[in-house]
């Protein structure tokens, strides 16, 4: 069970948990950059008239959304991009960029779908005398979604897609099965070298909730503020 | 037939939903000619926002066409000069449609400034600093000259049409298509749309208005179309509507309204 000692035995340790969280950090950050240009890819797909286009994206979420994440991300690393023989760099000197792209792939693939989703209803929030306006006025449909449809609707789903980051944050704790160090994997280490489980799960839970608190926290903070500059 | 004068000329127009159960347009046909103010009026569910909607293509009507400059711009083709099938652009007729709505349709998260000068920017590519002085014009024109830095919310119902018709006229439309540009205003706020839109028909400005303003249909109108159940059932000039009805329909209409 826990004791001073635990703790103590995996205090030599902590650079692993530091490397991890940096490690988790990245991979949220590309994870929801690369899942967001998907997700918008992925939604205006699903509003379009062409009929094949709509098909695939539909299918595909709905893929994303019935299978396990855990099987999206062997199916990625094992199977999609085990021919790819990626460079061996180390970011920061020490994740291996050839683990850790798979795992950006895998669980940007994942969050597109679900992003989507978000980015999709968002959409379909607006008032539809936005878009009317804006084709009497001759713009394309494009420039209606640039300029009218997409800056209202992304305030509007800022809290969701929010949400969403911190999900990834969490979920990505799965990347450590195809070896990419981030936080699960240093407790893995840890535990490998001290026998010593509880007490590095714990370190894990703080780190994980100091990551994810404060981003709802910062987020919920801007969310208010444009809120208000709504009612300028 | 004399077609020199025409803008829009609508050939037995059709439109249909819910399977064909409901006719919100039966064989409508109009011409609408250069300078006319038409005034289309009618009970609600009779198709006139169909109608002034199919003008400008925001409803696809199922059958008939809308000839505008001598083009079906209904359909998805044409036959230019040359002899040759070509697209039909609709960008390019509905940029000189202007079009105003019941709830005005701002957008919200733009100045009134931008919310002007968007589509003169991105569709005709006028230079900025010109766009922002012609919206800086037509704003003061309407007595909302020190409002171009404010967003749609912070202005009345009155204002934000103000603001959505000049932001029409920013286009230089040949025509201006309003779908009962007074219903969703408060009382007080009604004259000063009506005033708006009357300069512009004074102007010259061809216009066709889907109104319940009889008294603005009257003394603005050059025409007035009478619909129900999606049939154009009388038309004429306002002395003919409001004075010597003839239709049944348009007698209980009239009865009831006036
Ligand atoms: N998108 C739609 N789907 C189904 N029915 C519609 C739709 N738009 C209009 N209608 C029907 O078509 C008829 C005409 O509507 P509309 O042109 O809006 O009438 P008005 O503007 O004269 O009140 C009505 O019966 C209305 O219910
Ligand atoms: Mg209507």
């Amino acid at each position: 069970m826990l004791s001073v000692q635990g703790f103590q035995k995996i205090l030599p340790y902590m650079s692993l948990f530091w490397q991890g969280m940096l490690c988790t950090l990245s991979l949220s950050a590309f994870t929801v950059i690369f899942g967001f240009i998907l997700a918008l890819l992925l939604s205006l797909m699903r509003m379009s008239r062409v009929k094949l286009l709509k098909a695939i994206a539909t299918i595909y979420v709905e893929v994303i959304r019935a299978t396990p994440m855990m099987v999206q991300l062997f199916l990625v690393y094992y199977v999609v991009m085990a021919p790819v023989s990626l460079p061996t760099w180390k970011l920061f000197g020490f994740i291996r960029f050839e683990r850790f792209v798979p795992g950006v792939v895998a669980l940007s693939l994942n969050s597109g779908a679900y992003l989507s989703e978000i980015i999709r209803s968002g959409i379909q929030s607006i008032d539809i005398g936005q878009t009317e306006a804006a084709r009497s006025l001759g713009l394309t449909q494009g420039q209606n979604m640039r300029f009218i449809i997409l800056p209202q609707a992304i305030k509007n789903i800022l809290p969701a897609i929010a949400n969403e980051f911190v999900t990834i944050i969490k979920e990505s704790s799965i990347c450590w099965t195809v070896g990419v160090q981030e936080i699960m994997s240093a407790v893995n280490s840890v535990k490998a070298a001290t026998y010593t489980i509880a007490e590095a799960l714990i370190v894990a839970s703080c780190i994980y909730f100091c990551l994810t608190f404060p981003t709802s926290k910062i987020i919920q903070y801007f969310e208010r503020r444009m809120r208000r500059g709504d009612v300028r | 037939m004399e077609t020199s004068g025409n803008l829009i000329q609508v050939k037995h127009l059709k439109k249909h939903y819910n399977q064909g159960t409901i006719h919100a347009l039966d064989d409508v046909s109009v011409d609408v000619n250069k300078g006319d103010v038409i005034a289309v009026i009618g009970p609600s569910g009779s198709g006139k926002s169909t109608l002034l909607r199919s003008l400008n293509l925001l409803e696809k009507p199922d059958e008939g066409e809308i000839i505008f400059h001598g083009i079906d711009i209904s359909k998805k083709t044409f036959i230019n000069k040359a002899g040759k099938k070509e697209k039909v652009n609709i960008n390019l007729h509905r940029e000189k449609m202007g079009m105003v709505f019941q709830h005005f349709n701002l957008f919200p998260h733009k100045t009134i400034l931008d919310n002007m000068t968007l589509a003169p920017i991105q569709v005709k590519h006028m230079p900025k600093a010109q766009a922002e002085e012609k919206a800086r014009t037509l704003l003061s024109r309407v007595g909302l000259g020190d409002r171009a830095e404010a967003y749609p919310i912070q202005l009345s119902g009155g204002q934000k049409q103000r603001v959505a018709i000049v932001r029409a006229l920013m286009m230089e439309p040949e025509v201006m298509l309003f779908d009962e540009p007074t219903s969703a205003l408060d009382p007080e706020m009604v004259g000063e749309v009506l005033e708006v839109m009357k300069e512009l028909a004074q102007g010259g400005m061809t216009m066709v208005v889907v109104t319940h303003e009889m008294g603005f249909a009257k003394e603005v109108g050059s025409r007035v179309l009478f619909m129900a159940d999606g049939k154009l059932l009388e038309q004429g000039t306002p002395e003919d509507i409001f004075d010597h009805p003839q239709n049944p329909r348009l007698q209980d209409f009239l009865s009831k309204v006036l």
